[in-house]
Formats: C-alpha cells, sequence, structure tokens
C-alpha cells in the first residue's frame, strides 16, 4: 500500500561538460509501485563525452535491472564491471554508481562505488550512518559501502557526481575543489532559509553553484547533483468534463472545495458546471489572449481554469516533449502546477461531448478519457508523480 | 442611451474554438472607434449552443446575454452589435 503521509520526491540535474555533446553522467529513477519502492542510480563514467554516455548508461541500466530483482549486492557490481567495455586509452574499464533504493516504510538502503559519498540531512545535520563495505574478489581495489537507514518527513538524501565535489579544483579557495564539507554547508544554508526547497530546485542550485566555482563558469566534468526529498505530499486536483449523470453534477464540483491543494478546472462545459453549482462567477478577460490558443478563465478559489480538451491534448505534448517558450499561458500554468504537485488527482467526467463527434471539425478532437490517460502516463514515468484517476 | 454597455460574449469552448472563434478573440481590436465604448467584450467558457441543433453551427457570440449569433465571423458580428445598439437607441 503506498504510503500517503509521505512523498519520496526524486530529482536529478546535470549538465555536460563545456564542449561536448552528451553527458557522460547517468540518472535512472523507477518506481516500483506494487512493492511500494523507488530505485535511483546515479553513475559516472569514466572520460567523457559519448564513451563516458555509454559506460554510465549501461551501469545504471544494469544496476536497476539488477536490484530490482534483489540480487546479490557484490555479485550484481562484478557482473557490471565485467561487463563495461575497456577503455582503448586508459585500458581499464570503469563507471562509478550511487544506488538508493528506498522500499516500503521509507527504508533506504545506500549502495556506493566511488561516488562522493551521500548526505543525509535531517534537522540541518548530516548523519553519518555505520557501513559495510565488501570487496570483490576478482577486483580488489573497487569498494563498495553499503548503509541501511530509514528516513522520516523532511529528511533529504543527496548525492552527486565528482563534477560537484571537484569543482573549482586549483582555484584559490578551493585548492582541493569544493568537496564534500563544502557541498554540505551550502544545502545546509539553502535548507536554513528556505526549509521546504523542492528537490527539484535543490539538485539545481547545487549544479550552478558547482559550475560558478570553476575558471569562467564552465563545466569542467560533466557535474550532476540527486537529491532525494522526503515531504509532505502536495497535492493537486484537475476537474475535467461534466459527469455522465446530471444528478452528480453537485457532487462533482465539490470536489474543488474543502481540497488541501491546488485546484484545476479544464474544460468549458465543466467550468459552467462549477460556476452553477457553488454559484462561483466566471470571467474571461479576452484583452491578454494568445493567439492560436484559448484563454484562461477565473474563478474565485480556483486556481486556474482553461479550456479542455485543446488545452489539455497541448499539455501533454509539453510534458512529453518540452514546454516550448511559446506555450499559451494556460499551457504554462498548468505545467508548473503539474512540476510543483506530488500527488496528482483527475476527476474525470464521462459525459460525451456530442458537438465534438460533428465530423465537420477540422482537428482530432480526442476523447478525454484517452488524453487523461496519456496525461497519466506521462506524469507517472517521466515526471514520478502519484497520480490517481477517478471517473464521474 | 443608458451608460450600460452592450455585453459581448465570445464563446471560446472547443468546438467554437477550433471552428473560428480562435480569431474572434481579437474582435475587440476590430471594433469601429464609433461602437467600441458602448460595448464590452468577454470569453465564454461555453455558451452551450453547440449541443442545441436549431440554433446553427459554432462559432458562437452572444449579445445582450440573449441574442445568438451563429457561424460568427468579426464582419457579422460587428453588423449584429450595430444592429442591436441602433434598436437600444431606438
Amino acid at each position: 500500500m503506498p504510503n500517503d503521509d509521505i512523498f519520496v520526491e526524486i530529482e536529478c540535474f546535470q549538465q555536460t561538460k563545456t564542449g561536448e555533446s552528451a553527458c557522460g553522467d547517468d540518472f535512472k529513477s523507477v518506481r516500483i509501485e506494487a512493492e511500494d519502492r523507488s530505485l535511483s542510480v546515479l553513475s559516472d563514467g569514466l572520460g567523457s563525452g559519448i564513451k563516458a554516455t555509454i559506460l554510465a548508461t549501461m551501469t545504471t541500466t544494469m544496476a536497476l535491472e539488477f536490484f530490482r530483482r534483489n540480487m546479490d549486492i557484490v555479485q550484481s557490481s562484478e557482473t557490471i564491471m565485467d561487463c563495461l567495455p575497456v577503455c582503448e586509452v586508459r585500458r581499464i574499464s570503469y563507471a562509478t554508481f550511487t544506488v538508493a533504493d528506498i522500499s516500503a516504510s521509507n527504508r533506504v538502503r545506500m549502495i556506493e562505488m566511488d561516488n562522493p559519498r551521500f548526505i543525509h540531512l535531517r534537522n540541518g545535520k548530516d548523519i553519518e550512518w555505520p557501513e559495510r563495505s565488501f570487496a570483490s574478489a576478482n577486483w580488489p581495489d573497487r569498494h563498495l559501502h553499503v548503509s541501511e537507514f530509514r528516513a522520516a518527513v523532511g529528511d533529504r538524501i543527496i548525492f552527486c557526481s565528482d563534477g560537484v565535489t571537484q569543482a573549482g579544483l586549483g582555484g584559490k579557495s578551493t585548492k582541493f575543489g569544493w568537496r564534500r564539507e563544502g557541498l554540505l554547508e551550502f544545502v545546509q544554508g539553502k535548507i536554513a532559509k528556505n526549509p521546504e526547497m523542492s528537490a527539484r530546485e535543490l539538485a539545481q542550485m547545487v549544479v550552478y553553484h558547482a559550475r560558478m566555482k570553476n575558471p569562467d563558469s564552465r563545466c569542467v566534468d560533466d557535474t550532476s547533483c540527486a537529491v532525494i526529498y522526503f515531504r509532505r505530499p502536495r497535492k493537486l486536483r484537475l476537474l475535467t468534463g461534466p459527469p455522465f449523470r446530471q444528478e452528480h453534477d453537485r457532487e462533482f464540483a465539490e470536489q474543488v472545495i474543502n481540497f488541501n491543494g491546488h485546484t484545476i478546472v479544464s474544460g468549458g462545459t465543466t467550468a459552467n458546471i462549477v460556476s452553477r453549482e457553488l454559484h462561483k462567477k466566471i470571467s474571461c478577460d479576452l484583452k491578454k489572449f494568445t493567439p492560436g490558443a484559448p484563454p484562461i478563465f477565473h474563478m474565485d478559489g480556483i486556481d486556474l481554469v482553461t479550456e479542455g480538451i485543446l488545452t489539455l491534448t497541448g499539455e501533454a505534448r509539453a510534458l512529453e516533449f518540452g514546454l516550448p517558450d511559446s506555450a499559451p499561458p494556460a499551457i504554462k500554468c498548468m505545467y508548473n502546477m503539474f512540476m510543483d504537485s506530488d500527488v496528482i488527482e483527475m476527476i474525470v467526467g464521462t459525459k460525451v461531448n456530442e458537438a465534438h463527434q460533428d465530423p465537420s471539425l477540422p482537428v482530432d478532437l480526442e476523447i478525454r478519457r484517452n488524453i487523461v490517460k496519456h496525461l497519466a502516463k506521462i506524469l507517472e514515468e517521466k515526471y514520478r508523480k502519484r497520480v490517481i484517476v477517478k471517473y464521474f | 442611451m443608458s451608460d450600460e454597455k452592450l455585453l459581448v460574449e465570445v464563446c471560446v469552448g472547443t468546438t467554437c474554438f477550433v471552428l473560428g472563434a480562435a480569431a474572434l478573440q481579437s474582435l475587440e481590436d476590430f471594433l469601429p472607434d464609433s461602437i467600441k465604448d458602448k460595448v464590452d467584450v468577454v470569453g465564454s467558457p461555453c455558451l452551450g449552443s453547440c449541443r442545441n441543433r436549431n440554433e446553427g453551427s459554432a462559432p458562437f457570440v452572444r449579445l445582450g446575454g440573449e441574442q445568438i449569433i451563429c457561424n460568427a465571423t468579426i464582419q457579422n458580428v460587428i453588423e449584429a452589435i450595430r444592429v442591436k445598439l441602433e434598436k437600444m437607441d431606438a
């Protein structure tokens, strides 16, 4: 059963070494719903560019697969090391990794090989858990470190590639780089100022700050930072489509009141139902419209009110392929609301809009349920959101 | 004539939008000076007319909260506003 009280926000931010076309660090994260478990891996491949990408991607792919099957840690790691292609220049095969395995009740197992040691922040302090070390018979110089502990609400786990800790290497104030101590001090400072800072924001800040330590703010190495934040879930509820039975309109509309989170109403008829049932006025200022895109409406107490099918279709495209700068305000606003939420509830009215069945309509108007399903899938798989869809 | 402005509601529901309301959003920019100050142009999430075959085809615009204009274009909406304003003045 998913734990409803704590949401595990997992985010990684990366920058590629200046001048390279591919990042030599790789991060992968999957959620295994049936086990209420999340598995994340960060790997730093030897060298940079395509060669490093291949090493890192092979490592993360194998690690995810082995650890999700609960295979033996040492044996899995040996297999990974054995499989990696040998670099022609350096005559070795090498990629580091950090695995964060978070299972039910927030039990955490960190498995590390040669990445900077992870930070576990609780109430502003870095907790150093005892670790067990393993050496491989075949690879005597590679050591695995495993720590196990239970995380609490508000905890953060931060791990990175050495692009972060070695940033500024050789500089005046950072002769030996930013180091783990510098990173720790930085994140402690940021969190003290903004205790609710999201994992997304913190990971970005760390990478940008590391970069600034380097001469000319160049990325002298691939730089990645992953942050796992155990937080109270930020909730979002989206209502779209009229209910199948009109007598349920009232109950449907009431879903946006007394809700502990943000709310979106997407759909003209849907907005009218909410307006009628809750006696809220809708307004729309056409002076601020974007050509070619439906406008934003306003209704007291609702964070965002938009047109339905076209906006949701555009939203799915933005989530899948990236948000263009030219995106209309409705899509931008919804995008940011999705990004800033952990649990997204979609309440979908299933009445078919007969006007959309008119064969003379010039564009494909998708069936609402299909768009919602598609949106839910992207939000779950690409953005690791918890999505709940309810039909009305 | 009273000070009250004539309410012009442009439906920007999905059906109307794809059948031409996208262009009607800029109606206000095309209003002649003679009527610009006498109307209030706003968007409506859905006027509900697309569900009623008898009311013609989308896009729809509503004048004064009662008169529905079907197959609305900038030209025929401006014309209808003129007629309506003349009636109100009379």
